[in-house]
């Protein structure tokens, strides 16, 4: 193989992996924090994109503002689920909670069609970024390293909230004990509102952001919360980092998958979850669970 | 006394239903019994050992796959098939149940989720022996069970076989040692039982019967497709099972014909089926925890 066209994969990978961490880590943390398994995670993902689409009227140059403003609009949509349908269920058993988020799976996607027409939607990048850069000679979209650079800004943006912020420190501590927290006074209820908002903030964040080179239809919901649970079921559920890893390992088995045997290379990921479980169910680099007295 | 009236009564209703309803509502109370038996088969697993199975759809599928490719490729009879697709359904569920019985809570619902997932995807995409995303289609499941109402009695008495198999089941001492082992493992491992054996066999059993609701789907669609492997076919499971009360031996059922009826209404009317779909667990979850039979146990209780 040409070694420019290696790179050239990689960096396609790269690329895929940093939509798959904004969409995956918000899943982890909600896990993590809330111990649910939000099954409309890849719908708030979908949300997103078509919110954008929305905000600029589908006009590309306001990107940047649009990003924001979608964050923003995410974090609201998820501190209002949080508070009004996730917080009757916390102590429920766990199927409880995950017929209630597969309803709001199909509140979202049904309710994005009713309000967006069931047509896909595209929206292409800002003239700044319409080009390609030549990397080694062969030509490659220039937003795909806006993409890339904006996982790097977000990864390094939760380490800096998770271990350097009081809010973060708390965060962290919920996903060990949450009894614990709350005897020793600190708010846990709304501790967990945060959270999750964050999390719906950034898998609408995630969906906007591949709007410039995807189009999309209210379909994209449920592939796309499959791949955010291999994702942080390899990485581990709950870890930040094992997101991170998660996404790059699944982008670039799918973009090297392709060229070994382009028609089973979403097979090998489902496989690499599979041995993941068994091996490690509790992730490449999350914490085994604690053994409960 | 009175539960045995009820049941003749419904019985009863049952065998007449295809001599009243028309056309198009016989073939939505095919599709109500199918997913019946598919929930029915999942509820096993679900009850009696309380292990939430999100792969449920991959033996549906697999017993679909195995009647559409006997139809197809070697011509055999319909009826037939059913044996068939009931072991291969019952193999792969003993092959992902030996991997995934041992883990426990989410991880099995992530593990099970992932293997039919797998065989989702090979499915899909193996287009030589399982024609990949277009699925098999043009079967002739042969003139009798052309006919709805015979596809209505067949898919009835597997049902009610499926059903009364579950209800033996549960009341047999292999369900007392499910439900010991569901509520403190650690106890029932005490007085010698072994966990693994238990839920592998019932996963494999449960595998089996889903299988067997496959089949059926392949009469009544003359096709199979990969949305049967899908991991929504399986959250139909679930929903239909919580829907109607999975503490309830008949909960699936009642919780698959409210599924597949209000469906049928809603999608005669709109196109929304899925909001209303969603509202409608809304309300279930926040307001009526224990199902559709929770409902008439309150009561009864009162």
């Amino acid at each position: 193989m040409d070694p420019s066209f290696v790179i050239l994969q990689f960096l396609t990978g790269l690329a895929y992996a940093s939509s798959l961490f904004l969409l995956a880590v918000g899943l982890s943390l909600i896990f993590g924090a809330l111990g649910i398994v939000n099954f409309a995670h890849g719908s708030f993902y979908m949300l997103g994109a078509y919110l954008l689409y929305w905000v600029l009227r589908g006009n590309p140059e306001g990107l940047w503002w649009g990003l924001v403003v979608v964050a923003a609009l995410g974090f609201a949509i998820g501190a209002t689920t949080e508070r009004l349908l996730l917080r009757p269920v916390y102590n429920r058993p766990e199927h409880y909670q995950i017929l209630l988020t597969y309803a709001l799976l199909l509140v979202i996607e049904d309710g994005v069609k009713l309000l967006f027409g069931a047509a896909y939607k595209s929206l292409g990048p800002p003239a700044s970024l319409a080009y390609p850069v030549w990397v080694f000679g062969a030509p490659f979209p220039a937003y795909y390293f806006v993409q890339i650079a904006l996982a790097l800004v977000v990864a390094g943006g939760l380490w800096f909230f998770l271990q350097r912020t009081r809010t973060g420190t708390l965060v962290r501590a919920a996903t060990q004990d949450r009894e614990m927290l709350e005897a020793l006074g600190v708010n846990v209820p709304r501790l967990l509102t945060v959270v999750f908002a964050l999390g719906i903030a950034l898998a609408t964040l995630g969906g906007a952001a591949t709007l410039p080179m995807q189009t999309v239809s209210p379909g994209i919901a449920v592939e796309a919360v499959i791949s955010a649970f291999i994702v942080v079921v390899v990485g581990g559920l709950g870890s930040v980092w094992g997101a991170l890893l998660g996404a790059f390992l699944i982008g670039e088995i799918q973009a090297f998958g392709v060229l070994v045997l382009p028609e089973f290379a979403i097979a090998f990921v489902y496989l690499l979850m599979v041995v993941v479980l068994l091996v490690r169910p509790w992730g490449l680099l999350g914490r085994p669970p604690a053994v409960r007295t | 006394m009175k539960a045995r009236g009820w049941l003749l009564l419904v019985l009863g209703a049952l065998l007449v239903t295809p001599w009243l309803l028309p056309d198009y509502a016989l073939e939505v109370a095919i599709q109500a019994l199918i997913l019946a038996l598919f929930a029915t088969a999942f509820n096993l697993v679900f009850a009696e050992t309380g292990l939430l199975s999100f792969g449920h759809a991959a033996f549906f599928g697999a017993g679909a796959y195995t009647t559409a490719l006997l139809l197809q490729r070697a011509g055999w009879p319909y009826l037939l098939t059913l044996p068939a697709a009931v072991v291969v359904a019952g193999l792969l569920a003993l092959v992902i149940g030996f991997f995934s019985v041992r883990t426990s809570r989410i991880y099995f619902t992530m593990l099970t989720l992932a293997f039919a997932q797998l065989v989702w995807a090979v499915v899909h995409k193996w287009y030589s022996f399982t024609g990949g995303d277009n699925g098999i289609t043009g079967l002739h499941p042969g003139a009798l069970w052309g006919d709805a109402r015979a596809l209505y009695y067949l898919a009835l008495v597997l049902f009610a076989l499926g059903l009364a198999f579950v209800w033996r089941l549960h009341h047999a001492p292999f369900g007392y040692a499910l439900r010991a082992i569901r509520d403190n493992q650690a106890r029932a491992e005490a007085v010698g039982l072994s966990p693994f054996g238990y839920l592998l066999a019932a996963f494999t059993l449960s595998g089996a019967l889903a299988g067997a609701a496959g089949f059926l789907q392949v009469a009544w669609q003359r096709s199979a497709f990969p949305d049967f492997l899908y991991w929504t076919k399986s959250a139909e499971a679930i929903i239909a099972a919580i829907l109607g009360g999975a503490e309830a031996i008949f909960g699936p059922a009642l919780g698959s014909l409210v599924f597949v009826e209000l469906g049928a209404f809603v999608q005669s009317r709109t196109e929304h089926w899925p909001l209303v779909l969603g509202l409608v667990l809304l309300a279930l979850v926040l307001f009526l925890p224990q199902g559709l039979a929770g409902l008439g146990g309150r009561r009864a209780r009162d």
